[in-house]
Parts: structure tokens; C-alpha cells; sequence
């Protein structure tokens, strides 16, 4: 089987990768620790050029205190649960009942409606930029928590419902069809027959969604503007005054900012990774 | 609980009554007033909320909405609102800033305002507010530029601040002799360079001249301007800057001043406030203006302006006339521009400064050491295709100055098409 386990490999070959492996890494966590080391040093350090040396005083507590306590960061925080958490539940619920409708329902149209979720999915979102604004601004949902939800519910349930029918798709069709039998109204097949069943894809997709859209930039920036309605990823650049950038404090506002996306990760592990590969098995 | 709300309603009407009776004497306000500000950094958007506070007690029957943007995104998105859904007041800057919005007739004429007492108080911009001798608009703030020296490295040496260019460049080649870069510098983002430029050319031919060059009347590839370049070059040749200036941003290149590599930088006055986050006090920091480079020329400062207009499409435009006045009144400015402000300088001449060294001496000679004239910097006088097109010209110069001959070429040619528009 290739590639071949590190131990079947000769003694010359397992020295030189746990030598390279530690460099490796570093070198590649190496801009996330400049982020670390940036945010507990103080202002005085980069006026002074103190880049990379050891902080002057360590600052860490003022630096993440101002973060906390003397910026909008808590409202751009808050800003991206308001925008998130409505985001998940919103592809949840939707999905959920197209990849029902395309997965049990056998209909002519079904698999182009199909192709049309999947072909939504292929389009380079940058495309968008100017026809979404433009829409937005006319809905009059332009700089509105509820005109980014809405965008992004609409875009990521093409993915969530390519998700959500090949699962249903995979499980047993004899679960339905003894419902059927029953007499079963189909609302409460769905209801309380597949979607029992669905509960793990659920929460692999929440997890995925949720990285998603709390990380998104380019939207937040394109559709809101200001701390009352933009989200935390957008909020770290208010750290730029007008003539100069505060990078302690955007740093430390980098941290904050990714902690929970991170904190998702590691309590919902087993989901992330069941959903990175769930949609792609059939 | 029966006895707030009387009281408070009677206040109210207490309030109508002084209003209304105060109108007669057109001085209370009502109806609404919408204001779009850029004013988003901390610092400034309190400043920016507390005039609309104390404007809304001298009006108490005024309804004023007043919408705060992120100074980037204002940018982009003044062109939209000015002609889709205009405010009664707006943020923007001086000079050929504005030039675009006044020819498409999206800022009101306010030369009204202008006439008498104004026009005396706000004399050092009103250049910069004047396009075919009418006014487009009124400044709230302004901040000088200069030299900003290590002065415990002057003493050292024994040198003093120098007023011609011979004293200049004797006092950078004895910091070049003790192995201190006379100047830093970063590049990197252009606009550093632009200002050298300013401050030579306005030196060199003086005021006028740097007007006609930015507004595209006189040629680059003159005898004039290659003067300017040739003062330029002796700097350059001296090696007063500092190595590899093209890889930093003006705030990266603080560094090589604070530990005593460079002895000055020129730059505007929003710098203080870093350099003493790093450590310089009064003792080791201090300005003096630009020294003369020609005998006799009348010396140009530059000073970027921030303003307030009324867009053409505006509904109140009483309402922000009272507002504009109320701005610029002596009283306002010196209290927005203090250190616990905006910590820059008022433009009323009435107005008193803080008690701040650099503020002080940026006051005076503003009011009264630029007899030339206030420019606005480069990247404002001129139109923002020819100032990115020239600024990379300066950096390219002050890496390779051998390729002068081209660089003018290059800025002739760009003109032709950029002003022809």
C-alpha cells in the first residue's frame, strides 16, 4: 500500500523525517506565533522596531483587556454569533427538507433541481460581489445583520442540500417504505423517521457551516459596514487609526476572534472531520 | 411618577416656547439636520458626537441624525450617496479632493458663508477650500508638517536647527560622519516620498509654481523641476537616507529614529504621538520647519485639511449652513483640536491651542511662517491618477536617480492624458 508507514521505511529515511518534522512545523505555525507573540507585546516594541525580540514588558493582560474592555471587539463578537448562529439553524432547516424532497421523492425535474444546488456551488462567489450589493441595497436590507443571513443561508444551502441528499440518499429506503405502509403521513416520515437519522450529518454540517460563514470576510465586508452590524473578522481592521496601525492590539484581536471557531473544532472533533468526508461518499 | 412627566413636559414646552420665540431671531433651529462623517476612529468619532450634542442644546427643537462611517469605506461610498440619497452634511478633504464632486455639482456653494469675518478668521486654508474663486465648503481641522529631530543627537554634535540648505546639509554630513543616517524614511506606500517632493519643490520655485505643477499647468521635464530634483540628489548622493526605504511603511520606519540610527524624518504631526510611545520626550524630540532652499521664496507649508460640505442634493441646507458655522466658530475648534481630541491644530485663527510643544509651534507657523501658502500634500493638489503615477516616479528616483530623464518623460506623458480629461 503507498504511501508506506514511516516505520517499514529504512533507519536513514525515519531520522532525516523526525528531524524535518519539528522544522516543518514551526515553520508553518510561524505566522500564528508572530500573532501570539505581537498581541502580549507593548505598543512601545514596534515604535521602536522591536519585531521579533523578546516583549520589553509583557503587556498581554493590558493588550487583551483593551481588546475586551475599550473597543467594539465584544460587539463585533456578539455581531458574528447574531450572524452565524441564525446562518447554521437557517441551512439547517432548509436543507434538511431539500435533501428530503431530492433524496426519497422520485420526480422528472429531480435531478436538474439537483444539478442547479451543485452548479450553485461552482460559482466563484467574488462574481457575486456587485449583483448582491446591488440587491441588497434595493431590499433595503443593505448594512443589516438580516441581509448578510439571509445571503449567506441562501448560498450555503446549495452545498448543505448536495450534503443532505446524498445521506438520505444512503440510508435504508425500507425505513420509509414500511412508514408508507403504515399509512404514515409523509411530513412525519420526515419528521420522525429520517430526521432522527440525520442527526450526526446535522451535526457535521453545523460544524462545517458554522467555521464557514465565522469566517467569512469578503461578504461581511461587501454587505455591512461599521460595528453594529459587522462581524468580528471585519472589526479587527477598526484597530487601523487613521495614520497608524496598532498591531499589538490587532493581533490580540486575531486570537479572540479565532477562539471560537477553534473551541468549535476541539468539542465537535469527531463531527468536523465525519463531515469533511461525509458528502463525498455516496 | 405624575410629577416627571409634568415637569418634563414642561420643559418641553418651556423649550418650544424659547424656540419659537428665539426664531424670530433666526438663531434656534428645527426640522432635521442628516449628517454623514467619517470622523470613525475612536478619538474623533467622540469628537465628531460631541458637537452634534452641544449643536442639538443651542437647537433643542432640531432633529439631527447623525451617521458615522468607516473612514476607508467613506471613500467608496461618498459617490454613491451624494447622488442617490444625499445628507445635509458631509466629511471630505480640501483641495483637488473636492475638485471632482464641485465640477459634477455635487457640493453647494457656500461663498455666502464666506463673505467678512470668515474669510479672515479661516484665511490660511481658504485657498484650499476655493475653486474659481468660489467656496465649496469649511475646514475643521488641520496639522502641519515638518522636521522631526532627535534633539539630544543635535546637542551631541553640537549642531543647531538649520534655517538655509547649506546649514542642512552640513548638519547631515556630520551625522553622516558619526554614522547616523541623516533621515528616515519608508517608501513603501509612496506618499512619504511625496511629501520630500512638497516640501523641496515649494523651496526650490516656490509655492505658486508646486500649485501650477500639481494642477497640471507647467511641464514636468522643465528647468524648474529638474531643479528641484537636483536639490534632491545631493541628498541622495550623501546617502542621507536610509538603506532599503522602499520596503517600509512610514510606521516601520519610525524605528531606525527611536534607536538613534536616523537623526530626523519629515513628516506631519500625527508622529508625535508614536515617537513618544516610543520612548522620546520633549528632551530628545523636537520640529523645526522646513529650511529655506531659494533666498527670498515666500515658504509653502503643507497642511492636510479635513472638511465638512453640503451636497447639492441636501433638504435642510439652512439647517447645515447653522451647523458649518458652528464648526468653524473659534470656540468649537479649540476645543476639538486639544490634546484630549483630535490633538491637531484649529484653523480659526481666533482659536487658542493646547498646551502642547509641537502643537505651539505647528500653530504658529502655520498663521504665520507660510506666507507662500497652505498646500494640501501631493496626493490631494494632485488629481489621484497623476499623484500615484509621480510618487512612484519619487521612489524610483530616490533608489535610481540616473533615471531622472526618463521619470520626467514618463509624468509628461501621463499628464497629457490625465489633465486632458
Amino acid at each position: 500500500m503507498f504511501p508506506n508507514p514511516i516505520e517499514k521505511q529504512s533507519r536513514g529515511v525515519q531520522i532525516s523525517y523526525q528531524a524535518l518534522l519539528p522544522v516543518v512545523l514551526i515553520a508553518w505555525l510561524l505566522p500564528l506565533l508572530a500573532v501570539m507573540l505581537f498581541s502580549i507585546k507593548p505598543e512601545s516594541d514596534f515604535v521602536s522596531g522591536n519585531y521579533w525580540g523578546l516583549p520589553d514588558t509583557l503587556e498581554g493582560f493590558k493588550n487583551y483587556g483593551k481588546v475586551f474592555f475599550e473597543s467594539d471587539m465584544p460587539k463585533y463578537l456578539w455581531n458574528s454569533v447574531r450572524i452565524t448562529v441564525p446562518t447554521v439553524i437557517g441551512c439547517m432547516i432548509l436543507s434538511s427538507m431539500t435533501g428530503f424532497a431530492l433524496g426519497v421523492y422520485k420526480f422528472r425535474a429531480n435531478l436538474w433541481i439537483f444539478f442547479m444546488f451543485v452548479a450553485g456551488n461552482f460559482v466563484p462567489f467574488q462574481i457575486l460581489m456587485v449583483p448582491v450589493r446591488d440587491l441588497t441595497v434595493d431590499l433595503d436590507m443593505y448594512n443589516t445583520v438580516r441581509g448578510l443571513v439571509l445571503f449567506h443561508v441562501a448560498f450555503q444551502t446549495g452545498f448543505c442540500t448536495l450534503f443532505m441528499r446524498n445521506f438520505i440518499r444512503a440510508l435504508p429506503f425500507e425505513l420509509i417504505e414500511a412508514a408508507r405502509v403504515e399509512g404514515i403521513a409523509e411530513w412525519r416520515i420526515f419528521w420522525y423517521v429520517v430526521l432522527p437519522l440525520m442527526k450526526p450529518a446535522l451535526a457535521a454540517l453545523a460544524v462545517l457551516i458554522f467555521t464557514f460563514i465565522w469566517n467569512d470576510y469578503f461578504w461581511a465586508i461587501v454587505l455591512t459596514q461599521g460595528s453594529e452590524t459587522q462581524p468580528v473578522t471585519a472589526g479587527i481592521t477598526s484597530f487601523n487609526a487613521q495614520f497608524r496601525a496598532a498591531y499589538h492590539l490587532m493581533s490580540a484581536g486575531s486570537i479572540v476572534a479565532a477562539l471560537p471557531p477553534v473551541a468549535m473544532f476541539f468539542l465537535m472533533q469527531k463531527h468536523f472531520i465525519a463531515g469533511l468526508t461525509l458528502g463525498a461518499v455516496k | 411618577m405624575h410629577s416627571i412627566i409634568k415637569t418634563s413636559f414642561a420643559a418641553i414646552v418651556a423649550a418650544g416656547i424659547t424656540a419659537t420665540s428665539a426664531q424670530a431671531d433666526a438663531h434656534a433651529l428645527s426640522g432635521d439636520l442628516v449628517i454623514f462623517s467619517d470622523m470613525s476612529n475612536p478619538a474623533p468619532r467622540a469628537v465628531m458626537e460631541g458637537m452634534v450634542e452641544r449643536f442639538g442644546e443651542m437647537h433643542p427643537e432640531l432633529n439631527i441624525e447623525l451617521t458615522v462611517i468607516d473612514r476607508e469605506a467613506y471613500k467608496t461610498q461618498i459617490r454613491n450617496f451624494l447622488t442617490a440619497d444625499a445628507p445635509d452634511v458631509a466629511n471630505w478633504y480640501a483641495a483637488n479632493r473636492m475638485l471632482p464632486y464641485v465640477e459634477a455639482g455635487l457640493f453647494e456653494d457656500v461663498s455666502d458663508m464666506w463673505e467678512g469675518q470668515m474669510s479672515e478668521e479661516l484665511a490660511s486654508t481658504k485657498g484650499a477650500m476655493t475653486i474659481d474663486g468660489k467656496q465649496y465648503g469649511v475646514p475643521y481641522t488641520y496639522y502641519q508638517w515638518g522636521v522631526y529631530y532627535r534633539k539630544d543627537l543635535m546637542e551631541q554634535f553640537g549642531l543647531s536647527e538649520p534655517t538655509t540648505w547649506e546649514e542642512e546639509k552640513a548638519n547631515c554630513q556630520t551625522y553622516l560622519d558619526n554614522g547616523i543616517k541623516c533621515y528616515t524614511i519608508g517608501t513603501k506606500f509612496l506618499w512619504t516620498a511625496g511629501g520630500w517632493f512638497d516640501y523641496l519643490n515649494m523651496r526650490t520655485n516656490g509655492y505658486d509654481y508646486h500649485a501650477a505643477l500639481t494642477a497640471g499647468q507647467e511641464k514636468w521635464d522643465s528647468e524648474k523641476t529638474r531643479a528641484t530634483f537636483a536639490n534632491w540628489r545631493e541628498l541622495i548622493d550623501m546617502g542621507a537616507f536610509i538603506d532599503n526605504h522602499q520596503t517600509y511603511s512610514w510606521q516601520e520606519a519610525m524605528p531606525f529614529m527611536v534607536n538613534g540610527e536616523a537623526a530626523s524624518y519629515l513628516m506631519g504631526n500625527f508622529s508625535v504621538a508614536a515617537f513618544r510611545e516610543g520612548g522620546l520626550d520633549d528632551s530628545k524630540l523636537d520640529f523645526y520647519q522646513f529650511p529655506e532652499i531659494t533666498a527670498g521664496i515666500p515658504k509653502g507649508e503643507d497642511a492636510p485639511t479635513d472638511t465638512f460640505h453640503i451636497p447639492s442634493g441636501a433638504k435642510n441646507k439652512e439647517n447645515a449652513k447653522a451647523f458649518l458655522e458652528f464648526v468653524v466658530s473659534a470656540d468649537n475648534q479649540t476645543l476639538i483640536n486639544n490634546g484630549e481630541n483630535l490633538g491637531q491644530l484649529p484653523v480659526n485663527a481666533l482659536s487658542s491651542v493646547d498646551d502642547d510643544k509641537f502643537l505651539n509651534e505647528g500653530f504658529a507657523m502655520l498663521s504665520n511662517d507660510a506666507p507662500g501658502g497652505i498646500a494640501q500634500f501631493f496626493d490631494r493638489d494632485a488629481p489621484a491618477e497623476m499623484a500615484a503615477v509621480a510618487m512612484e516616479g519619487f521612489q524610483e528616483f530616490m533608489l535610481f536617480p540616473d533615471n531622472l530623464d526618463d521619470i520626467l518623460a514618463r509624468l509628461d506623458a501621463a499628464a497629457v492624458d490625465i489633465y486632458a480629461e
